[in-house]
């Protein structure tokens, strides 16, 4: 089942109507919400489930235990002790999560790529190689329960006393394959406490899920077919200017999908009267790529940030105040969390090369605003707003070769397209009235952030809402005309 | 160290890292968030506790690192004096 497939249309509200005609307590709500996405779940992967279940079981125990052994009041001698034993579970903890992770994810690269080096060497192969199928979402649960684990290490949020709103904290069916990816401090609370019935929470919600939707099935689905997958399928054969539309496609499909879907999620969560994070803040106005991070993909990001970019430039070994080296771990680790081959690696060094690079520039023209208030006002103008936002979305939308790339040999074939050594092949589909709309709607879509975008998308929401419905009303007849029911399935779902 | 003074210091960090002689102006408060407010960003800040750790050689530990100690003036002031002995 998919958050955009026809399924969700009986699903959804059956689930919709046994949360809320229950009695309002969280129990209820809860084990409701749990059982819906062990169902939504199952339709994925029935055996999977159990590896799902084993690992929540687990970082809750390890939660437990971590609560168990408070270290605040202790006498000194005592606090050592606790200390050590506290470091000791949470290690165990989240090697065992990451190890999970290890196995179905990176088990087979390792053993790959230890293979071709001993292959390089004329040695036969050291390791077999793992066929295993990765279970849905095990790259965002892993993460949520990390994170779970050192906020309850750290001390800044209490361990979670209640098994079931734990799962559910974890397992919630919206955001269970492709996130946002939930914070204890925030997130779990939520689950602790009976939800309330809002007529403000239901529109919202719809608002977030229509737009969602349009993003995925209006956007996402038209481009790729369209545009992306035949020409990432063969660079070799097109030409220079359509790679770059393709490219630029990709940009606006990945974009749209994801976007969409965490958007779907949000909406969906929102009708159960919970807030999941925001995890896009129109990443296309960016004037930076640290911006840009703070942008796209918000809840792993930040988890990124929070939980291995701080404590690693912030702690005592080598890398304390160097954030260029943290940037380049931070972004090493992303590219492989997004997928186990060697072209994310790529991607993430070259984010992470970049960050550091342009932390490094950042560094020397302040040297210069100190000396000189002319540089400070430089930085202010127009001209150069422009050109970092230039700059940034290029070298963004570039490093998605690698991304989207099956191959590092098929990126290579694409780059070297982008500069010329094309092919002559052409998009078989024609600019038309979709592929308008398409431009039209994304731009809009972003305007809305700048200038008087913000004001206007305030006055639309403070019209009446039978006015909002009936604007609703016709995006959703809009999307009924126009786009095929139930859509493919979720880029990110498969990191 | 008095307030006083630990205000100015705060103020002529964020003026030499970001602002260039513009802290004072930009923030519209000492209870003002920094992070709401575009003073600081998540990488300001973990250069600020970094900056404040060498400075003063105290340690602030993962717990204490969150907003509600690091978000303005005021929080940061209240949060550092009392471990300088101030």
């Amino acid at each position: 089942m998919s958050l955009a497939g026809l399924e969700l249309v009986f699903f959804l509200p059956i689930v919709w109507l046994l949360h809320w005609l229950g009695p309002r307590r969280a129990a209820w709500q809860n084990t409701v919400l749990l059982l819906a996405s062990a169902v939504f779940y199952v339709t994925w992967s029935p055996r999977l489930l159990v590896v799902l279940a084993a690992a929540i079981a687990a970082s809750f125990g390890a939660g437990a235990w971590l609560g168990a052994l408070p270290t605040e009041g202790l006498a000194e001698a005592e606090l050592v002790a606790v200390r050590r034993k506290r470091r000791r579970v949470v290690t165990a903890a989240i090697v065992a999560q990451l190890g999970l992770l290890g196995v179905f994810k990176y088990a087979g690269f390792f053993a790959q790529s230890l293979n071709a080096l001993l292959t390089a060497a004329g040695l036969p192969d050291a390791l077999p190689i793992l066929h295993l199928v990765l279970p849905l979402g095990i790259s965002y649960t892993t993460l949520i329960q990390v994170g779970y684990l050192l906020e309850v290490y750290w001390e800044r949020a209490p361990a979670c006393r209640d098994p079931l709103a734990y799962a559910v904290f974890v397992g919630f069916f919206p955001q269970l394959l492709a996130g946002p990816i939930g914070r204890a401090r925030v997130l779990l609370p939520q689950y602790l406490v009976p939800r309330r019935l809002l007529a403000n929470d239901i529109a919202a919600g719809a608002a977030a899920f229509l737009l969602g939707f349009t993003l995925k099935a209006f956007v996402a689905d038209w481009l790729s077919p369209r545009v992306v997958d035949p020409v990432f399928a063969n660079p070799a054969a097109y030409a220079t200017r359509t790679l770059w539309i393709s490219l630029f496609g990709y940009a606006t499909q990945l974009f749209s999908d994801f976007a969409g879907y965490s958007l779907l999620a949000i909406g969906v969560g929102k009708v159960f009267g919970l807030t999941l994070p925001e995890n896009f803040r129109h990443p296309f106005l960016s004037k930076s790529l640290a911006e840009l991070w703070r942008r796209w993909h918000i809840s792993l990001n930040t988890w990124l940030f929070d939980y291995l970019f701080a404590p690693l430039t912030t702690g005592r070994s080598w890398f304390r105040g160097r954030a260029g080296a943290g940037f380049l771990v931070v972004f090493l680790v992303s590219g492989l969390w997004h997928g186990a081959t060697w072209t994310f690696v790529l991607w993430g060094l070259a984010h992470g090369l970049a960050l550091a690079g342009h932390h490094a520039y950042d560094g020397w023209y302040k040297g210069r605003c100190r000396k000189d208030r002319r540089w400070v006002a430089a930085r202010k103008s127009r001209s150069y707003g422009l050109v970092s936002w230039g700059v940034t979305q290029l070298f963004f939308v570039l490093t998605l070769v690698p991304f989207r790339a099956p191959s590092l040999g098929a990126a290579i074939a694409y780059a070297k397209g982008l500069v010329g050594l094309a092919g002559v092949e052409r998009l078989a589909e024609r600019f038309g009235l979709q592929a308008a709309a398409i431009v039209v709607f994304f731009v809009a879509y972003h305007l809305l952030e700048v200038g008087p975008g913000p004001a206007w998308k305030q006055r639309f929401l403070a019209l009446p809402a039978p006015v909002r419905g009936v604007a609703y009303g016709l995006v959703l007849a809009f999307l009924m005309v126009y786009v095929p029911l139930g859509a493919s399935t979720f880029i990110y779902a498969q990191f | 160290m008095t307030r006083t003074d630990m205000r100015q210091l705060l103020l002529d960090w964020l003026d030499d890292n970001y602002h260039f002689g513009e802290a004072a102006t930009l923030i519209p408060s000492d209870d003002a968030s920094f992070l709401d407010n575009g003073i600081l960003d998540s990488l300001g800040f973990v250069a600020l506790i970094v900056y404040l750790e060498d400075k003063f050689h105290i340690t602030i530990d993962r717990k204490s690192l969150n907003r509600e100690n690091f978000d303005s003036l005021n929080k940061i002031l209240s949060f550092v004096l009392p471990r300088l002995g101030a």
